[in-house]
Order: structure tokens, then C-alpha cells, then sequence
């Protein structure tokens, strides 16, 4: 039964089909203090830019009924800090690494790309769905042709297997994701944050200084699972699925839903043992169900 | 699991936590304190530590109701268990050389521990103690006993009694408004500083960068790098 959680994801075995979503996980070491992090199947690093940015200015979290609103902004070092720092502090964590890019522009992307290729990452996880960036990555993710176009680039330049991040406010989110299949991607993930806002009602304020932020937590579970079920009907290419994960239960319905990994990211923060947890649950539940591989499970609903 | 031993209303709004089960953290340290096994609210809180008695195993807080979180932690009675993780942060430096503290409100209770441990490592250095609050003091009497110079400032600013030509190092947590007003005077009377800061945070542990305050140095981490920084890195 050890085996029961392997799971082949892009031509990558992971052992469990648990990640640790990007920016919710720094690059890995700094939840070794509170957790085994090499018992996870992956981690989804800190999303980079090019460049490094220094994140928006003001509130940056902010709590609502089983969620929470960020406006981080993708605060990160840079792809070229992570391909001589961050990188090794990853693989020293025994789990697949995944780098998470962003950008600014197609240029951004195709040269955060190609400097990825120094290392040997897993997996490439292509954000084109940050809410908390003008001008950022979301906008890329929004329609299907804006997608195709900026996955297209950066295939042709990465040597790693191509995971592309979709953003649930896409105006027709399976559009997109077929669009991202056909133009060369190896896999997706979904959803990032849901677009939100929260009014300081004290000061008659804006909570965040950039307007909006990302929803994430079990709040958007519900919907995010209905977007994985639908794009996992659309696509031939494996799909993450992430929102809201917090529980066995909510790995379970996503994979049923037919995703061959799933991420947890806001549930950490308040159980940094949640993912561990889940892990744990999933290894019992094939034992109980009598499965060789959770695999068989996929797809069933 | 930790349990509550004691957690008591000592001031409007304002409650002293005993936990159970807990021990080891150093002073300017904090745990992350959740005080509901539901989804809603969602986070723990960073209370800092106000004291800790590893003997007993136990770490004792202060800490204001301002919100949904800490209005559900002021309702756990004796008994109740509660989730906490940490200690996290870097904590005080011990320093061999006279000390004055300067907090306010709710910012007192760092420095509660700092003060203790002060006079258990350096019990013939000075310990000067100045407390400033908005309308009503509290803990005040315990802090005494560790001073040699002692103050308590209700409804005034709290620099008023602080005399910054002193031969001291200066540490101070309180309102942003106020840290400011020392950073300024120890600037102009050439005195060291250090802060401690307060920031939303969600992990606690430096992965989500929620907490990131500007330095001189650039951003840096409450929750990790801080929560106590050098005067000049923050305020320039």
C-alpha cells in the first residue's frame, strides 16, 4: 500500500498527489521548523518575475468568512536570485519542485523562461492568473487567445514540462483552457484567487491600496471545484486542481472531479499540519476502499 | 494542544491569557493563537509572549479584543484547549548595559518578559521602565517591581517622561505614532533603539510575505526577520 498515493504528474512521479500551492509555501524552508515538508509531493514556489518586485504597498491580508483577501503583489527576489539561491534550497526538500513564473510582459515571461533553464526544475507552473498585479499576469489569463499566445512563447523556449495557472475570473475559463491545451501546454492548474474587495468601513476606505485583491480559502471551494470538474470534462491534459483545499475530503472531491494533484495553500496558514493531514487521510482511504492507486478514483464524478 | 488556565478581563477590553503546555520561547517572541477549530476565522493570532515559566510549562499573554479573533479568545474559559503554534520571531537581545523601555497600550506586553529577563541576566545594569496608556493603566504593578525608574503616563505622551540623555539602550513597542516619537528623539539624542513591530500576518512563519514592512535595508519580514528591529531600520 505505500505506493497507493504515487502519482505521475507531466512525466514527474510524485509521491502523493499533495502540493504546497505557490505563495503560500515561501520556497520550502520555512515551514521545516512545524513540518516533515519532505512528505509533500511538491512545492509551488513563491511565484517570480524577471525582475523581482518588492509587492504592493499597504493592507495585504485581510480576513472574510472561511477566506481571505490578499494583495501580496508577487513580492519575490527575481528568476535569476531563484536559479542561485532559492533553487537548491527546493531540492534540498526531497519533493518535486515546482518554480512558479509571472510576468509583466511577454518579454518577462520568454527570459524568465529560458533562465529557468539553468536548473533542473520538475515542473514549470506558468502564472497567468495573479489578480494583484496591474498589468500583470492576469490579464494574460483572461481570454483564450491572450493565453495561447503567451503559453506558445514560453514552450517554445523551456525545457520543463509546462504547467499553466488559470485564473477563475477568465471570461470563459474552459475557453481558455482548451486554448492553453492546444497551444502546447502539458498540464493546468486551477483556480487562483477569485478577484475581491473589502471597503474599511471606520475609514471609508479601500482596505487594500491596489483596489482589488485575491480571494482564496474554503470560501471559493464550491466554486472552484465546479471549474476543475468542468475543464477536467474539456481537456485530454492533467489538471492541479486548488481552492479551498483543506481537508481529505475536499482532496478527495477534487480528484473525483477528475484532477490528478491537488494544491493547499490558504489552509496551511492556519494548520501548517493541514497538508500532512491530508496525506495522511488519502493513505487511508485507499486502504479502507481498497485501492492500489488513488488514481482510480479520478475522473468519477 | 494547549490548554487555558487562566484568562481574565484585568481592563476594558483588555485580557490576561495563562496557556498550558507550552513553554520555551524567548522574550519578544510570539505564538500564533487560534482559538476555534471552525473555518470562520480562518488565521491564528500573533500575540506576543508576556511571560513564560518553563518550569511550569506555561506562557502567559496580554492581549486586546479589537476583532473577531481576539473577541473568540476572550470568551475561552479555564479549561478550554486552544490551538497554538510558534514560538516564532527573533526576539529580544540581551543587553549588558543599561536599558530603558518605553510601551504603550497594548505594546507593554513584550516588554513585560524583556524586563524580566533584563534583570535576571544583568541584575546590577539599570532598568528604566516608562508605560503610557490612552485611558486606563493596567500591569503597571508588576512592572515595578523589576524598575529602577518607573513611570506610567495616562491620556499624555509617554516621551514626556522619558529622559533620553541617559547612558541607555532604548526599546520600545507601542502605537506606530509613538514608536516614531522615540525613534526621533533617540536619533536626535544619538541613543540606540530597537522596535518591535506589530503586522497583519497570515503564516507567522515568513512564507506569505503578508507582514513585510519597508526597511532601510529593504522588506523584510515582521513575522520572521522582526519582530524586533534595529530604530534606524525602520525609521529613518
Amino acid at each position: 500500500m505505500s505506493n497507493c498515493l504515487e502519482t505521475n504528474l507531466l512525466g514527474v512521479t510524485l509521491k502523493n498527489p499533495v502540493i504546497a500551492a505557490s505563495g503560500t509555501f515561501g520556497f520550502g524552508a520555512e515551514y521545516a521548523p512545524l513540518m516533515d515538508v519532505s512528505r509533500l509531493g511538491g512545492i509551488s514556489g513563491k511565484g517570480l518575475t524577471l525582475n523581482g518586485s518588492q509587492g504592493n504597498t499597504g493592507i495585504r491580508v485581510w480576513e472574510t468568512p472561511a477566506g481571505i483577501l490578499n494583495s501580496i503583489g508577487l513580492e519575490n527576489p527575481g528568476v535569476r536570485h531563484f536559479v542561485e539561491e532559492e533553487y537548491a534550497v527546493m531540492r534540498q526538500t526531497g519533493c518535486a519542485v515546482i518554480a512558479n513564473l509571472g510576468g509583466h510582459s511577454e518579454n518577462d515571461y520568454v527570459e524568465g523562461a529560458q533562465l529557468l533553464n539553468q536548473v533542473d526544475l520538475d515542473i514549470l507552473e506558468l502564472n497567468i492568473s495573479c489578480p494583484n498585479v496591474k498589468e500583470g499576469g492576469m490579464a494574460f489569463g483572461m481570454t483564450p487567445e491572450t493565453a495561447a499566445h503567451i503559453v506558445r512563447l514560453v514552450k517554445e523556449v523551456t525545457r520543463h514540462p509546462l504547467l499553466v495557472k488559470l485564473s477563475p475570473n477568465a471570461f470563459d475559463l474552459v475557453a481558455v483552457a482548451k486554448a492553453c491545451q492546444e497551444a502546447g501546454a502539458d498540464g493546468l492548474s486551477l483556480v487562483n484567487t477569485f478577484l475581491g474587495m473589502a471597503v474599511d468601513v471606520k475609514r471609508r476606505k479601500l482596505v487594500f491600496d491596489n483596489g482589488y485583491a485575491g480571494l482564496s480559502g474554503p470560501a471559493i471551494r464550491p466554486i472552484a471545484l465546479r471549474m476543475v470538474h468542468q475543464v477536467c470534462k474539456a481537456v485530454t491534459i492533467p489538471v492541479v486542481g486548488l481552492g479551498g483545499i483543506a481537508t481529505t475530503e475536499d482532496a478527495l472531491s477534487f480528484l473525483m472531479a477528475g484532477a490528478t494533484a491537488i494544491q493547499v495553500g490558504t489552509a496551511t496558514f492556519g494548520d501548517p499540519s493541514a497538508m500532512l493531514r491530508i496525506i495522511d487521510g488519502l493513505e487511508q482511504y485507499c486502504a479502507e476502499q481498497n485501492l492500489a492507486n488513488i488514481s482510480e478514483i479520478r475522473g468519477i464524478v | 494542544m494547549a490548554v487555558v488556565m487562566r484568562n481574565q478581563e484585568i481592563s476594558p477590553d483588555i485580557f490576561h491569557l495563562v496557556v498550558g503546555g507550552i513553554s520555551g520561547g524567548k522574550c519578544g517572541q510570539f505564538y500564533m493563537l487560534k482559538p476555534n477549530d471552525t473555518l470562520d476565522p480562518l488565521l491564528g493570532r500573533p500575540i506576543s509572549i508576556l511571560d513564560c515559566d518553563d518550569e511550569h510549562n506555561t506562557t502567559s499573554f496580554l492581549y486586546q479584543v479589537v476583532g473577531k479573533g481576539t473577541d473568540l479568545l476572550s470568551r475561552l474559559r479555564t479549561g478550554d484547549y486552544l490551538a497554538v503554534t510558534g514560538p516564532f520571531g527573533n526576539g529580544f537581545p540581551a543587553l549588558d548595559a543599561d536599558v530603558t523601555l518605553i510601551g504603550g497600550g497594548i505594546g507593554i506586553a513584550p516588554l513585560y518578559y524583556y524586563a524580566r529577563e533584563q534583570k535576571r541576566l544583568f541584575p546590577n545594569r539599570k532598568l528604566n521602565i516608562h508605560l503610557g496608556f490612552r485611558e486606563e493603566s493596567y500591569f503597571t504593578e508588576e512592572f515595578q517591581e523589576l524598575a529602577d525608574e518607573f513611570s506610567v503616563n495616562i491620556g499624555g505622551f509617554v516621551t514626556d517622561d522619558v529622559n533620553f540623555d541617559r547612558q541607555a539602550i532604548y526599546v520600545t513597542c507601542g502605537p506606530g505614532p509613538m514608536m516614531q516619537a522615540v525613534a526621533k528623539l533617540c536619533r536626535e539624542h544619538g541613543k540606540e533603539l530597537y522596535v518591535s513591530m506589530e503586522a497583519r500576518m497570515a503564516c507567522g512563519v515568513g512564507a506569505c510575505l503578508a507582514c513585510t514592512c519597508k526597511t532601510a535595508k529593504g522588506n523584510k519580514r515582521v513575522c520572521k526577520d522582526g519582530p524586533v528591529f534595529k530604530g534606524e531600520e525602520i525609521y529613518e
